[in-house]
């Protein structure tokens, strides 16, 4: 008898300790908030849908919320990934009423392109070339006082991770030349499957791939957007905002989790610094 | 209780079983430093920077900690099951299976004492399993590969969010602690094959059984059509043993998933007690 009163003693502790050293779920974590003076504010966003449609990319009907999103959210630039092109840049910026400039970035292979919004009116738009595919950079001021920033807007290879590394290896070597003049801050959609929560995948060489092209950029960069969990759809994080590694002070990091409309798969990332 | 947990424990030392659990370890570390040393020679040989420029596989990332840690990680989720699930599902089936169950129980001690004594020896037999692998593991990486720091990258093993770096003694108390939350961790496999054991007649039917339960979980809750399922299955519980390797150890989820996996320990062992308590012993 005592037997099973010590087990039925010990079932009751454990399940009263389970519930005592219970961590609240992450979409109840709330997201960083703290103050910054002179925030700089980015956005990154891809607009594309979900691998099920037949057009996976950006769709007009879309881009009124989008707008919408980035109006209520006044960042001072913005890096768009999966856009079908000038016409469709020109609609939304549009929407956001003269607000922003933009540009789309030169055609690689695909059929699909990155795009930068930035409020500052003196910006410069700098193509990269990035082995077949194309980044777009944006090159601009905040405030008359700051440095300048670079804003690059990435879109790393969805099916292949050697491809993504060839892709990350090309874009970090372009970014850490400019590094030295300008505040450089990459934003954009990467695909890295690199969650690590109860995870147990054995040893791959997607993973491998992954693993080496985040340790890469972190070499030199910092991963500004962590903290605020995942940014697509099935538990992914995949945008990224990855920021100088001097930073000092980071304010609001949050995704925007409402701000989806359509069949999109992510959702927009914001990240505050301050310069 | 003593006299109890001598006999069983003389029992466990003339099992074949035993003993050859130690020798598959042995062969599965052999194998393991065979591909750890031809994939290491590959990365950090000539040709390894020819498609990539960067990488953070080094002479210095290849050492015998990094070593000890993988064969640890690839080992656990499979072999190791295996083995315990084998100890513990033979421990009354195998009674009856050699008609000795009957006699055991017509002895002055109760059917729970007996359970908790087998469960109390199928313990020990797992954690001198995981001492025994992790102290063969560190011993042939520091004579075949060296020691150094444990160096954590994210992605492989997934241990980690962003890279990070555990020192050599730290790195191996950090092995001594995965000896207590894997044997933990492998209690909850302990439990069910136990009772599988109560169930059934036939100790491989008990075997077969936990495992073939493991393992379903285990599958189903790696594939993304059930991910919705997977905080319900013990193996993602089991899981926890790992954080003892993150450079940070997640103190509060460790315990509350040592916690729930106790839980399961318990519950399990309980429910051994009181189907074992009302089966009636033909054989």
């Amino acid at each position: 008898m005592w037997v099973k009163l010590v087990l039925l003693l010990l079932f009751c502790l454990m399940i009263l300790g389970a519930v005592h050293f219970a961590q609240p779920r992450e979409s109840d974590k709330p997201s960083s908030s703290a103050k910054v003076v002179h925030p700089l504010r980015l956005l990154t966003w891809n607009i594309g849908y979900a691998e099920l449609e037949d057009d996976t990319r950006a769709h007009d009907k879309d881009l009124p919320a989008v707008a919408e999103v980035i109006l209520r959210e006044d960042p001072d630039a913005v890096a768009l990934q999966e856009v079908t092109g000038n016409a469709q840049l020109n609609i939304l910026l549009g929407f956001l009423h003269g607000k922003y400039r933009g540009a789309v970035a030169q055609q690689g292979k695909g059929d699909r392109f990155e795009a930068v919004l930035v409020k500052d009116a003196g910006t410069k738009f700098i193509p990269v070339a990035v082995g077949a595919r194309y980044a777009l950079g944006a090159s601009f001021r905040p405030r008359e006082d700051t440095q300048e920033v670079l804003l690059l807007s990435a879109h790393a290879d969805a099916f292949n991770a050697a491809r993504r590394r060839t892709y990350t290896e090309a874009l970090i070597d372009w970014a850490q030349a400019r590094a030295q003049s300008s505040e450089v801050f990459i934003a954009g959609d990467f695909n890295f499957e690199l969650k690590a929560d109860n995870e147990t995948n054995f040893y791959t060489d997607n993973l491998k791939h992954d693993s080496e092209s985040y340790s890469h950029i972190l070499r030199h960069f910092r991963d500004l957007g962590r903290a605020a969990g995942n940014t697509a759809i099935n538990d992914r994080r995949i945008d990224y905002i990855f920021g100088p590694p001097t930073l000092e002070q980071i304010g609001r990091v949050k995704v925007l989790r409402d701000a989806a409309v359509g069949r999109m798969d992510h959702w927009p990332l914001l990240v505050e610094v301050g310069l | 209780m003593r006299t109890l947990l001598k006999l069983e424990l003389e029992k466990l030392l003339r099992a074949k079983g035993f003993y050859l659990s130690f020798v598959v370890l042995i062969a599965f570390v052999t194998l393991m430093l065979w591909g750890f040393y031809t994939y290491a020679a590959r990365k950090t040989g000539g040709g390894a920077v020819e498609q990539f420029k960067y990488t953070y596989e080094s002479k210095q990332y290849f050492n015998g900690l990094t070593f000890s840690l993988y064969s640890l990680l690839f080992s656990f989720t499979l072999l190791l099951p295996i083995f315990v699930s084998m100890s513990a599902g033979s421990q009354i089936a195998g009674e009856a299976r050699a008609g000795t169950l009957r006699m055991i129980c017509t002895r002055p001690i109760s059917r729970a004492s007996l359970i908790l004594s087998k469960f109390l020896v199928t313990a020990l037999h797992a954690a001198l399993l995981l001492t025994f692998f992790i102290g063969l593991n560190l011993l042939v990486g520091l004579i075949f590969v060296g020691w150094g720091n444990l160096e954590l990258y994210p992605g492989p093993l997934n241990l980690v969010d962003s890279p990070g770096k555990i020192v050599r003694d730290e790195a191996l108390m950090r092995f001594g602690y995965a000896v207590l939350s894997g044997t933990w961790a492998l209690l909850v496999i302990a439990a069910l094959a136990l009772l599988c054991s109560v169930i059934f007649d036939s100790p491989v039917q008990a075997t077969v059984m936990t495992i073939a339960a493991y393992l379903t979980l285990y599958i189903v809750g790696r594939v993304e059509f059930f991910e919705h399922l997977r905080p319900y299955f013990f193996t993602t519980d089991m899981d926890f043993w790992r954080d003892v390797f993150k450079p940070e150890i997640p103190w509060q989820s460790l315990w509350h998933y040592a916690c729930v996996c106790g839980a399961y320990t318990t519950g399990l062992l309980f429910t051994t007690v009181v189907v074992f308590e009302r089966k009636d012993i033909v054989t």
